[in-house]
């Protein structure tokens, strides 16, 4: 709930959407791992961008399952690279993220409907046609996230989740292995396909 | 207050909602040109783009007499948001032009985003009417979370990152439309009848 002070301290990273699919193998590593942004306000402007690891524990992917980050602002992606997914363990530490082929875009669109059972994004560039797709979709939740609540650790976050049920990372019509698995978000237990829209980031004041 | 991670309320509809509210002199008591524009992502009726545009808000005509019109490419889903949303905010409460305007089919949207300082732009198209909003002289965006005691509607709870914006047009079919921004109070603070509004997000309460 919001608080009784309508403007919230600290300084706005970044706001937009930014959905995602997290596949898993048996032995609970991650299979596969996809996050796009669509950003209205930056300090680099607005843009989309979709980071695909398609192997993420390789340093050199194969073709068909890229680790790759394509963008319609090359500004964009480098700052997010750099301020939030850096922030974020499980992409950071994975061997994909030091090795990642940087495209740009030549076209990105959304269809379906979050609010019914299916939505998707679709991104191409360079020989690549990514499609994530959700389905099974649950009515959305407005978070306000603290500090210790979100994975850059060092952000307050509003935002609102459309968890899915069901999920697929294709590549160039090709389904990536993988199954979803669970996450506990603020004590809320959700699966690791997520639909995030009107999501904002903020740095904190320092504390002195 | 104590901040509620999981926003216990309904999510009623999540998008842009930026506006233009112009006067004739800073003095006048009365707005000559109330506009909105939405690009909602999430509500119960779809995704849809709209603007509002009320030159003669006091007058009881719509489109062509006055410009007083909606264009918008989901009317059902605008509908419900003028009804359950805009009719009730202060600005636009009891307006007749709100109650007489026309309802336009909108065919295209194009954002120009510029640099996110100095311009923004929002062209719409549609029923033989070109619409341009166009924002300038940008300020930093500023996180707003408003509680329903606070918020325009009185009766939701809103998310939301305004950009305050020093100057302001709105132009259809090439003709602007008199008046400029002037100053007003919000949130405690003074700042211009022009902005933008990115991540904006409507909560019904959970005891409502």
């Amino acid at each position: 709930m919001p608080l009784s002070e309508p403007i919230t301290p600290g300084v706005v990273d970044w706001t937009g959407e930014n959905p995602g699919i997290l596949l898993k193998n048996d032995d609970d590593s991650f299979a596969a791992m996809a996050l796009f942004f669509r950003v209205a306000w930056s300090p680099v402007g607005q843009g989309q961008v979709l980071l695909l690891y398609g192997s993420p524990n390789e340093v050199d992917a194969p073709t068909d399952a890229p680790n790759i980050l394509v963008s319609d602002n090359a500004d964009l992606s480098e700052y997010l690279l750099e301020n939030f997914i850096g922030r974020l363990a499980a992409f950071r530490d994975a061997p994909a993220f030091d090795n990642l082929h940087h495209i740009n875009a030549q076209s990105i669109h959304s269809s379906g409907d979050p609010m019914s059972h299916r939505y998707t994004e679709t991104v191409s560039g360079e020989g690549y046609t990514v499609e994530l797709v959700w389905e099974d979709l649950e009515p959305p939740r407005a978070l306000e996230l603290m500090p210790d609540q979100v994975g850059s650790g060092v952000h307050t976050m509003f935002t609102v989740l459309v968890p899915a049920q069901a999920a697929q990372i294709i590549v160039n019509g090709r389904s990536l292995p993988g199954k979803l698995g669970t996450r506990v978000q603020a004590g809320f237990e959700t699966t690791s396909a997520f639909l995030y829209f009107s999501e904002t980031w903020i740095i904190p004041p320092q504390v002195p | 207050m104590k901040r509620i991670s999981i926003n216990p309320g309904r999510v009623d509809w999540s998008g842009e909602n930026p506006g233009i509210y112009l006067k004739h002199h800073q003095d006048d008591e009365a707005y000559c040109l109330l506009s909105l524009f939405f690009r909602v992502v999430l509500s119960p009726y779809g995704k849809g783009h709209a603007a509002i545009v009320l030159a003669a808000p006091d007058t009881a005509q719509g489109w062509p007499q006055e410009t007083n019109f909606i264009m918008t490419d989901n009317q059902r889903m605008m509908r419900w948001i003028v009804d359950g949303w805009v009719s009730k905010m202060p600005t636009f409460v009891g307006r007749a032009g709100l109650q007489q305007m026309s309802w336009l089919d909108l065919d295209s949207v194009q954002r120009q985003p510029g640099d996110l300082k100095t311009d923004y732009r929002e062209i719409l198209r549609g029923s033989g009417v070109t619409l341009e909003m166009h924002w300038s002289n940008l300020g930093d965006p500023l996180p707003v979370e408003v509680t329903a005691e606070n918020s325009a509607t009185k009766e939701h709870e809103m998310y939301s990152v305004f950009l305050e914006a020093k100057s302001a047009a709105v132009t259809v079919n090439g003709t602007e439309l008199p008046g400029a921004v002037q100053s007003r109070q919000f949130f405690g603070r003074t700042m211009s009848t022009a902005f933008l509004a990115f991540s904006e997000t409507w909560v019904t309460p959970a005891n409502q």
